[in-house]
């Protein structure tokens, strides 16, 4: 697919107050407390955080999966759940979520056919995102034949197939070994800058942070909000070499040392 | 070596039925048996047909309802907790109970039908409505993040995920159906169907006949439980999720205590539903109130006639000789099951052998094998304690078995770090461990001990609510029928909630998850 045919006007990411809070025993715990965040239309955002900072829960809420208590979310101006409705997002999980009985290909075609569009019609798209994600000759295997990698390829491909203008990923490769997590962070870069959607990012990996966003949001807990917003200067595209890069290690500790104060308090 | 060892049990079998070794003939040799059979050739199709057709017609329908039924209770979840009376009544009617009933109430081959709709609706429903709502509930998020709502996601998700457990439904269901058509026939003295002719057959004494008969029925059950089994696997090896699904945490956010004043709503109206059901289906076929009788029929008959003090006396004194033997049946059987079970898990490999025989066992319609039980063992007390042993030995041992099955590796693996034995590892893990289905066990064979009670009590020893039953289909007295059909699924139905209540208080004191 060639990049400049099929730019896609993208949205930008508006979250404003967010407070969200769950019951445990009886007691209010604040997943989230008044958290704001904008993301401009095709950049890519990392957030960051210990377990239970709440990054996961907000991440839920803009792709209109939960609601928030109080403040909103907005995606080009319009709700989560409109946007929903409109194919505008693509989300990928920490686990790929698969269809089981489904092959590869009628796994990526599933958001078509919830959304009620044709897939016959979409085809060839679907031919392009399986050779995008380098799945060639696997395209009517199941899941259970794939490798823990493929599978989550597959998902990138399905948050794909709408050619949605904003992404949302929840550690997309937490399950993944760390040699084949940093090949899928340089494909993920490779393919977000074909098509350029609003990228947010949750991940434990503060490499992985740094090498694919355009800056990282770090949070903290209890309760959850956004602690510090750290912008990453590199040239785009990032070669696999930064990743030994000084300047690159700098960047991290920078980050590691935001994190564990947080921790610490 | 297996080969082996069939060979020489069959050769011990036939010594000891050549010879009269057991009860005076009651064991026949196997030739002896087959060459009953080979003489009975012609009239066997007409037999089998005669119970196979009406299983057929009543398993389809049975589970066109139970799917059906299980649809309905995971879109509306108020419906299933106001169904759930009726849903435990369904389960905990012994069927023999049940038999006399409808063969007063219908005409032809109905009682059969319905006897064997009602055998199988309880376990499709279950298994059904557990694979709608205990779905993987990643995929939910992917159809939700594209606007999918409740429809979406029973379109594209539950409907394909719930078919092992439809399926895993029907496995079960086929050979209750047969059961049902059989004991539908106890009652109805019907010239044809192998349940008819076991009885003509005990009547005469003629033990390799009755063996022959309870052998057929035995086949067609695994031959529909096998067919079954065989679908099932299909369907679920395609299924099974890829990776291991996260802690439902969702599911327990969603499960908002509800309204007070609801819940004890629903609580009125599932007890009262069975009745309403009851009353309902009598008005609406219009049967005859000489031979029918409503709740508040029964209640006349024991409580407000003027001789139902009489009526009350005998099913007080039925009770009295058919508990305390159901009670003992199902504790032997459940302590049998439960040594066997873990004695199985003490030496490697044996559970693994018992399992499939026990499975393969379950489906065999030990209920229609009552009369060669009676043949062995005489028309006294241990008929009814080793017929009601064998109908409830084996889901006990199978239900137990998958308990201690599930014990985590590294539960095992914690303890024998500090050099733990076999013993301990039983006694400090594994029997605590599957606590939650030992209670299991005992709720759901609960009803079969009642059943293999009565069935030993109709066709043996003529005691207890069996014995009841039988004499007063004898008499046609139709307010008795009504009456022991009612008292036998209130008393499964109570101890089903006891054991469950135990089970509570149990489960909730070692912070144990539900079962």
């Amino acid at each position: 697919m060639s990049s400049a045919a099929l730019k896609v006007p993208t949205d930008d990411i508006r979250i404003c107050a967010v407070t969200r809070t769950f019951a445990v025993d009886a007691r209010q715990v604040f997943a989230l407390r008044d958290v704001s965040l904008g993301c401009e239309a095709g950049s890519f955002t990392a957030l960051i955080g210990p377990s239970g900072c709440g990054k996961s829960t907000l991440l839920r809420i803009i792709a209109g999966l939960e609601h928030p208590d109080e403040g909103t979310a907005r995606i080009g101006g319009a709700t989560p759940q409109q946007k929903c409705r409109s194919g505008a997002l693509g989300v990928a999980f920490q686990d790929p979520a698969l269809l089981p009985w489904r092959t590869v290909r009628q796994n990526i075609a599933l958001p078509l056919q919830v959304l009620g569009r044709s897939v016959s019609s979409a085809q060839g798209l679907i031919d392009q995102l399986i050779q995008l994600v380098g799945l060639q000759g696997f395209e009517n295997a199941r899941p259970g034949q794939l490798s823990g990698g493929m599978r989550q390829r597959v998902a990138i491909a399905r948050t794909l197939v709408t050619d949605p203008s904003v992404l949302l990923m929840d550690e997309p490769f937490g399950a993944l070994d760390q040699i084949l997590r940093r090949s899928m962070n340089i494909e993920l870069q490779r393919i977000w800058m074909e098509k350029r959607p609003t990228t947010i990012l949750v991940t434990h990996g503060i490499d992985e942070a740094v090498f694919l966003a355009d800056r990282v949001a770090i949070m903290q807990r209890n309760p959850g909000g956004i602690a510090q917003v750290i912008e990453v200067p590199f040239e785009r595209p990032r070669r696999p070499e930064l990743f030994a890069a000084p300047e690159f290690h700098r960047l991290e500790d920078e980050i590691a040392a935001v994190l564990y104060a947080g921790m610490a308090s | 070596m297996q080969a082996l060892s069939v060979l020489l049990a069959l050769a011990a079998w036939e010594a000891l039925g050549d010879w009269h070794l057991v009860g005076q003939g009651a064991l026949p040799s196997p030739s002896a048996i087959v060459a009953q059979w080979w003489q009975d050739r012609d009239i066997y199709p007409a037999h089998i047909w005669a119970t196979l057709q009406p299983a057929l017609i009543g398993f389809v329908a049975g589970n066109v309802i139970a799917a059906a039924a299980a649809l309905a209770f995971m879109l509306i979840p108020a419906l299933e907790r106001l169904m759930r009376g009726f849903n435990i009544a369904i389960f905990g009617i012994p069927p023999i109970a049940l038999s006399p009933v409808l063969v007063i109430t219908l005409p032809g081959q109905w009682p059969q039908i319905v006897l064997a709709a009602v055998s199988v609706y309880f376990p499709t429903m279950v298994m059904t409505l557990l694979g709608l709502q205990d779905i993987d509930p990643r995929p939910i998020d992917v159809i939700r993040s594209y606007g999918g709502g409740r429809i979406a996601v029973l379109h594209w998700l539950r409907l394909r995920s719930c078919l092992p457990g439809l399926l895993g439904g029907l496995r079960v269901a086929a050979p209750a159906a047969i059961l049902g058509a059989i004991l539908a026939e106890f009652g109805s003295g019907a010239r044809w169907g192998l349940g008819s002719f076991l009885l003509g057959s005990l009547g005469r004494g003629d033990p390799a006949r009755i063996w022959g008969i309870g052998l057929t029925a035995t086949a067609m059950s695994a031959a529909a439980y096998g067919l079954c089994a065989l679908l099932g696997r299909r369907a679920a090896a395609s299924v099974l999720a890829v990776t291991i699904t996260p802690a439902r945490i969702e599911a327990q956010a969603v499960a908002r205590g509800r309204a007070r004043t609801l819940r004890v709503l629903l609580g009125v109206g599932a007890v009262a539903m069975p009745f309403l059901i009851w009353w309902g289906v009598l008005k609406a076929f219009a049967v005859s109130p000489v031979i029918a009788r409503t709740p508040w029929g029964v209640w006349q008959y024991l409580v407000s006639a003027p001789d139902a003090a009489d009526a009350r006396a005998g099913i007080i004194q039925a009770l009295g000789q058919s508990l305390p033997l159901a009670g003992a049946g199902l504790l032997i059987a459940l302590a049998v099951a439960l040594v066997l079970a873990t004695t199985g898990t003490l030496w490697r490999g044996l559970n693994a052998a018992l399992l499939p025989a026990a499975v393969f066992l379950q489906t065999m319609p030990l209920v229609a094998l009552a009369p060669i039980i009676v043949l062995l063992f005489g028309r006294g007390i241990a008929t009814t304690l080793v017929v009601t042993v064998a109908v409830t030995f084996f889901p006990a041992f199978i239900t137990i078995a998958q308990g201690l099955a599930q014990v985590p590796a590294a539960s095992l693996d914690l303890v024998s770090v500090y050099g733990a034995s076999r013993w301990q590892k039983l006694l400090l893990v594994s029997v605590p461990m599957c606590l939650p289905y030992l209670c299991a066990a005992a709720r759901l064979v609960a009803p079969a001990a009642l059943l293999g009670v009565m069935i030993a009590e109709w066709l043996a020893t003529g005691y207890g609510l069996g014995g009841v039953l039988n004499t007063a289909r004898g008499e046609l007295d139709y307010g008795m029928i009504w009456a022991v059909a009612f008292i036998a699924v209130a008393v499964s139905v109570t101890f089903y909630q006891l054991v469950k209540l135990i089970e509570e208080r149990l489960l909730a004191r070692f912070r144990m998850a539900g079962g």
